[in-house]
């Protein structure tokens, strides 16, 4: 009784290259992290401090969203509020519906995906344009992202050059990524051009100024902003932090943490709308005001969406982003899947050792690990629980509560070291999957201890 | 009731304990060479920086790093190349094909090479649309780390501004890192004395 994101793994697993090329990528990055993060003396203490500026703001969160929504209109912002993604997308499809907008260019956000924006719009007639190269190559797949910051880190550059052999008409068997990312850059301007919209999500919103900050490398969230004059801001509000000395402290971290970067070629402080044009803001709940009550696992809110986690993760290297079930995948998709439906997305919580190293980078000390842990424990209550463990436990705890049988069955253990491989290896044994049984020992310890063997 | 007001009452009604803001006065990097640091890390981010001594004409100067370029965009009063002015052009797509756009900045940061450009132009697209970006900087504006640059950085009315470290760049493609993404191709810091 395996999950769908250990069978999905296996079939990831099976492509021996390219499952062991994206074990390395990922921690090239995680390795780049490393060597910018111990190159600040103060890393551990601006940890500490995005942990903690977070955990005020979360919990004070209703004074800080308000307060930055009152900014943002003295600042002459539109700000709208949703409840969930249906309102979001009714939202902003309205606006652009107002200012008759046929073309909409994106830069990246995940809360869009998460609330399926773009097949919405696309339903409604709008042409939506994903503008981060990443984002855009896996829209022209139609095929989702696969990791939160390098949506398209699974693929290869030959996948890349035959799209856009095909969509964008570059050379045949050119797949030399400067041409290919140069093609891209044509294609995407006439997009930026001819474009009535721009959308952006957010990294941060400053409660102090109103600031919509976006952080980017490309640029194409500047892009996206500078030539239409309608620009839609889609913000979770969770993102909102106090003030720019809070602020500070996360943009120091994010870069690092993401990719290894001492910063993002982009940081961009949206305040107001453009000369002539008119900015929007949608903050959206999606059940994030609830998750604050939940006492085990409101600190997931903290997350500043920098795919650290998933980097280091030796499950995600391992198994990629498509063996998860919820759209973000990784230590952080596993419990934020589950907080959106434990029913639905219980597979993934299997993808973790419980090695905790995801804790350890994590700028923000969200208890990913911990968390997921928590979540195991709840399976069983939620008719999940893989039945074969589930019978071993209850095996194993009434062999543990008994000594004379337990020690009788430690004399026996080792007949299992020479028994055939099929009796041992079946069905029956759930941890054997995957795994190798250790070799028994000959003797016990308690046996040795007893005979004065022990020295 | 409204969006907002069930929003911010489902937020209240779930806060069980409250925690108190840190104390942010963190001591951030400091470098015994700002400049230098400046330099080193501006370059390791694909940037290219050159001091301009007192008395150079900064525009002979980028006339030579750009001897190709025929559309020049920028307002400001000492570039006296411009063959475009984003202050008065009708609409920012006008901009497109700029070889090379001169900015000013008004704070560097040697702890990633950041520059913060507050828009002081019609259309920001001049910031982002060029092949190659040229940013004036004055080296005694260099600070040591971003908490100092927050403490530091200001706003015009247009309520846009942006840090800008090197060139557009992206790694979507197999992790290989190209330049000029979507945005400036080159980015050229020059560092002047006043």
């Amino acid at each position: 009784m395996s999950t769908k994101h250990s069978r999905a793994a296996r079939l990831f697993l099976a492509q021996k290259e390219d499952s062991q090329w994206h074990n390395q990528s990922l921690w090239y990055v995680r390795e780049k992290r490393d060597s910018f993060a111990m190159g600040l003396p103060e890393w551990e203490e601006l940890r500490r401090l995005s942990s903690e500026i977070k955990r005020h703001t979360i919990t004070h969160l209703d004074k800080y969203v308000e307060q930055f929504a009152q900014q943002a209109e003295a600042n002459g912002v539109i700000v709208h509020w949703a409840k969930d993604a249906q309102e979001h997308n009714n939202i902003v499809y309205d606006i652009l519906k107002q200012h008759q907008a046929k073309k909409l260019v994106k830069s990246k956000s995940m809360l869009t995906e998460e609330c399926h924006l773009n097949d919405y719009l696309i339903s409604k007639g709008i042409d939506v344009v994903e503008t981060d190269l990443g984002e855009r190559i896996l829209q022209l797949m139609k095929i989702p992202p696969a990791h939160i910051v390098m949506p398209a880190i699974h693929l290869k550059r030959q996948q890349v050059g035959k799209l856009f052999e095909e969509k964008l008409h570059t050379e045949k068997g050119n797949s030399d990524p400067t041409y290919l990312a140069h093609a891209a850059r044509l294609h995407l301007r006439n997009e930026f051009m001819t474009a009535d919209a721009g959308m952006t999500g957010a990294n941060f919103g400053v409660a102090a100024t109103g600031d919509v900050v976006v952080c980017t490398n490309e640029g194409n969230a500047d892009m996206s902003t500078s030539l239409p004059k309608l620009h839609i801001v889609s913000m979770g509000i969770e993102k909102i932090i106090p003030n720019y000395d809070s602020l500070s402290v996360f943009v120091r971290l994010l870069a690092r943490s993401a990719t290894g970067q001492p910063s993002t070629t982009y940081t961009s402080h949206f305040r107001k709308a453009r000369p002539g044009g008119e900015m929007h803001i949608v903050l959206v709940d999606n059940g994030r005001s609830d998750i604050i009550g939940n006492e085990g696992h409101w600190e997931t809110l903290k997350c500043l969406r920098c795919g650290a986690c998933m980097n280091t993760c030796p499950v995600y290297r391992r198994s990629g982003g498509y063996s998860y079930t919820y759209f973000i995948p990784g230590p952080i998709g596993i419990n934020l899947g589950m907080l959106r439906s434990p029913k639905e997305y219980s597979d993934n919580v299997s993808a973790c050792s419980l090695c905790c190293s995801c804790d350890n980078v994590c700028p923000a000390k969200v208890n990913l690990s911990e968390q997921i842990y928590r979540w195991r424990q709840d399976l069983d209550s939620l008719h999940k629980a893989n039945q074969m463990k589930k019978f071993i436990s209850n095996r194993l705890t009434y062999i543990y509560n008994h000594p004379k049988l337990y020690r009788m069955c430690l004399k026996f253990a080792p007949i299992i070291n020479h028994l055939p491989r099929f009796m041992v290896y079946n069905g029956l044994n759930a941890w054997g999957e995957g795994r190798e049984l250790p070799t028994f020992a000959k003797h016990s310890f308690g046996s040795m201890w007893k005979k004065g063997k022990v020295k | 009731m409204s969006s907002k007001e069930a929003i911010l009452s489902n937020i209240k009604k779930n806060i069980k304990q409250q925690f108190d803001m840190p104390d942010i006065s963190i001591q951030g990097i400091q470098y015994e060479d700002k400049l230098a640091q400046f330099i080193a890390i501006s370059k390791a981010v694909g940037g290219n920086v050159q001091l301009v001594k007192k008395g150079e004409d900064i525009n002979e100067i980028i006339r030579k790093l750009y001897p190709e370029a025929k559309t020049i965009a920028s307002n400001l009063p000492e570039i006296t190349i411009a063959t475009a002015n984003p202050d008065t052009i009708a609409t920012p797509q006008e901009l497109n094909d700029t070889d090379v756009a001169i900015a000013r900045g008004e704070v560097g940061v040697a702890e990633n090479g950041c520059i913060w450009i507050p828009q002081d132009v019609k259309e920001k697209a001049v910031y982002f649309i060029a092949e190659y970006l040229v940013i004036l900087l004055q080296r005694d504006k260099i600070v040591n780390n971003m908490h100092e640059a927050y403490k530091a950085i200001h706003f015009n009315d247009y309520g846009f501004g942006s840090f800008i470290s090197g060139p557009s760049k992206t790694a979507d493609i197999e992790q290989a890192l190209v330049m000029g993404a979507q945005s400036a191709k080159g980015v050229t810091v020059l560092l002047t004395e006043e």
